[in-house]
């Protein structure tokens, strides 16, 4: 009935809509931990991409570095995460919540995340070297379904990213501390007024923004690289799938990952790797000109 | 800051590197830098025209330089355009981009502004690189290595009679840096502040939000893609590596060493900070590293730069002022 081509072509077409659901569903994951930080702190991450390669640079001290054989990733992530957690909580009480006080904090939140990028790129650079770094597959071997071949690593990917949105989104609608994040992000001054400690709040939301990133950069960096150089491009991916999706929506964020992730895919089957940013970028100017507040956000 | 106070600051600074040559004027290695302390000045200070004073976050400053280096290295080794009219068109050419890259900006906020000036950064790389540069002669990832030098009347200003390259160099960035200061200080300087203190009401006093913005986005792309030009011909050469990070940082730690809204300030933060990056040229590949540190702790420490206290003082003499 189909000629032999349309049969490869049809196979090759499921390889990167796989690649795409699986690079997608990581993007939804850095997508919330960015709509999550900028709706609840007004603070916005230059340093976010950075923070991506600095989970990935961890897992690979611990697997390469120390040799960390027990356990596997499991290990890796029992350790990783909390280390994210404990440098987003300090590097915010640190830098970012002193310039609150200000006047124009925004603006100079975003120069001091950016110096903070620059930094952490140059440092990477310096310390690990330009040579690109690769983590070992989560799991190895594959699935096979009839003629198709699913690689466990995707799968796992999209399990495991999934599964930490749907952790979170739990953690925010049914515990004490999500509930409280919730509220000052509703309404800080109110917050503040029925004793919910906000500087703690700032501070727990943007750790846990970057144990999602770094949750990100641990699963990711096994199929990409790990890239000194790449924070700016990875910053600017999550932005992109962020603002598409409509600030502060975590639903919008997750569609928008997944059509994104498909829409690179594509793209870089088509045209050439390279081409990713330049599309994701006419995409960001035709949103924010035909739609700014996004696919799913709330007009202001 | 008065006019007055903005006029000797710079006469001070551009005087003193008008000297200068008298004394190291042999030494090719000084004379380098301090051309690269001229050409640093005018892109540090156009950043700050739109971070400071027009208040429009733009991180697309070292993109349009590139544009203009491009375009006029393009315009003279395809086209055998002469040096200082390809100059001209590849300063009209980035006055283009940055109104067409202004024109999302106009209605966007904060933050949406950063990404999408950083986003034009991001993707004039692989462009430049990519088979869409190689179609426009940006030479790939070899980028330009034969940009003719500046010849007016068939005398020509390179590297080899360094000392009129200087002056020619110190000619042109006096002129930037006068035009930046009459900017500021005359009707259209206002309109920026108001708008950026604050827009409705501004725009309530009839100052046309869209109008002076794109002013704001076309004379600083219009001044960087000029000195971008002629920093490839004085050069020779042009990579796409010049948006690496870098050169990002430095140029951000110029402005933010002059104090973010300072005017003058970003001139004597380029000045210091090259001077100063080449006497870190020891640490190496730690430079980097200083760099954006510098950044975190100026940010966090000398808000208003090294003009702050300077400043303080002034306006303790005169309230009015």
């Amino acid at each position: 009935m189909f000629s032999e081509d349309t049969i490869l072509l049809f196979y090759e077409i499921t390889d990167v809509i796989i690649a795409g659901l699986s690079t997608g569903s990581v993007y939804a994951l850095m997508a919330v931990g960015m709509t999550l930080v900028y709706g609840v702190t007004k603070a916005f991450n230059f340093a976010y991409g950075d923070f991506f390669n600095m989970g990935g640079y961890f897992a690979w001290i611990l697997i390469f570095g120390i040799g960390f054989q027990f356990g596997g990733y499991l290990a890796v992530l029992v350790i990783v995460l909390p280390l994210m957690f404990a440098v987003g909580y300090g590097l915010e009480k640190l830098m970012i919540a002193p310039l609150r006080k200000r006047a124009d904090w925004e603006n100079k939140v975003m120069m001091l995340t950016l110096g903070l990028a620059l930094f952490l790129t140059s440092l990477y650079t310096v310390v690990f070297g330009v040579k690109m770094k690769s983590l070992p597959p989560i799991l190895e071997g594959t699935l096979e379904v009839g003629q198709l071949v699913f690689g466990y690593q995707d799968i796992m990917i999209f399990v495991m990213s999934l599964g930490g949105i749907l952790l979170f989104g739990w953690l925010l609608n049914n515990t004490r501390i999500g509930m409280a994040v919730k509220a000052v992000a509703q309404n800080p001054i109110g917050a503040k007024i029925v004793g919910i400690p906000k500087e703690r709040i700032f501070a727990s939301t943007f750790a846990i923004s970057t144990v999602m990133v770094g949750f990100g950069g641990i699963l990711l960096s096994q199929k990409w690289f790990i890239n000194p150089m790449s924070g700016g491009t990875i910053m600017i991916k999550a932005w992109v799938v962020t603002a598409f999706g409509g600030m502060g929506s975590i639903r919008g964020g997750l569609y928008a990952a997944f059509i994104i992730g498909m829409l690179e895919a594509f793209v870089g089957w088509l045209f050439g790797m390279s081409y990713g940013i330049i599309a994701l970028f006419i995409l960001l100017l035709a949103t924010l000109a035909l739609r700014p507040q996004g696919l799913m956000g709330k007009g202001d | 800051m008065r006019l007055k106070h903005m006029a000797i600051i710079i006469g001070v600074a551009y005087g003193i590197m008008a000297v200068l040559p008298l004394f190291v004027g042999d030494i090719r290695f000084i004379m380098n830098i301090m051309i690269m302390c001229l050409i640093w000045a005018v892109v540090a200070s156009c950043w700050d025209v739109m971070m400071g004073f027009a208040g429009i976050f733009s991180f697309g400053q070292v993109a349009f330089f590139v544009m203009g280096g491009y375009c006029s290295g393009i315009l003279a080794i395809e086209y055998h355009v002469p040096p200082v009219l390809s100059i001209l068109i590849a300063g009209l050419f980035t006055a283009g981009m940055g109104v067409l890259v202004g024109l999302p900006c106009l209605k966007l906020a904060g933050p949406y502004v950063a990404l999408v000036t950083f986003g034009v950064h991001m993707a004039l790389q692989p462009t430049l690189r990519g088979e869409i540069g190689l179609a426009l002669g940006t030479g790939g990832s070899v980028g330009l290595l034969t940009i003719p030098p500046i010849s007016i009347y068939g005398y020509t200003f390179s590297s080899t009679n360094i000392v009129p390259t200087f002056y020619l160099t110190l000619f042109v960035s006096l002129t930037c840096a006068l035009i930046i200061m009459f900017a500021i200080k005359s009707y259209w300087g206002v309109a920026f502040l108001a708008l950026k203190d604050s827009q409705d009401f501004a725009m309530s006093l009839g100052i046309s939000a869209f109008k002076y913005k794109l002013m704001v986005f076309a004379l600083t792309s219009f001044l960087t893609g000029i000195i971008g030009a002629y920093y490839g011909h004085f050069y020779g050469v042009l990579s796409f590596r010049m948006l690496d990070l870098d050169l990002f940082s430095i140029l951000m730690v110029m402005m933010l060493v002059g104090g973010l809204g300072h005017f003058p300030g970003a001139i004597l933060g380029a000045f210091l900070v090259v001077a100063g990056s080449e006497l870190m040229a020891p640490l190496g590949a730690y430079r980097a590293v200083t760099m954006g540190a510098l950044v975190v702790i100026l940010v966090l420490a000398l808000p208003n730069g090294i003009m702050g206290p300077f400043l303080r003082r002034l306006e303790n003499r005169s309230p009015t002022g």
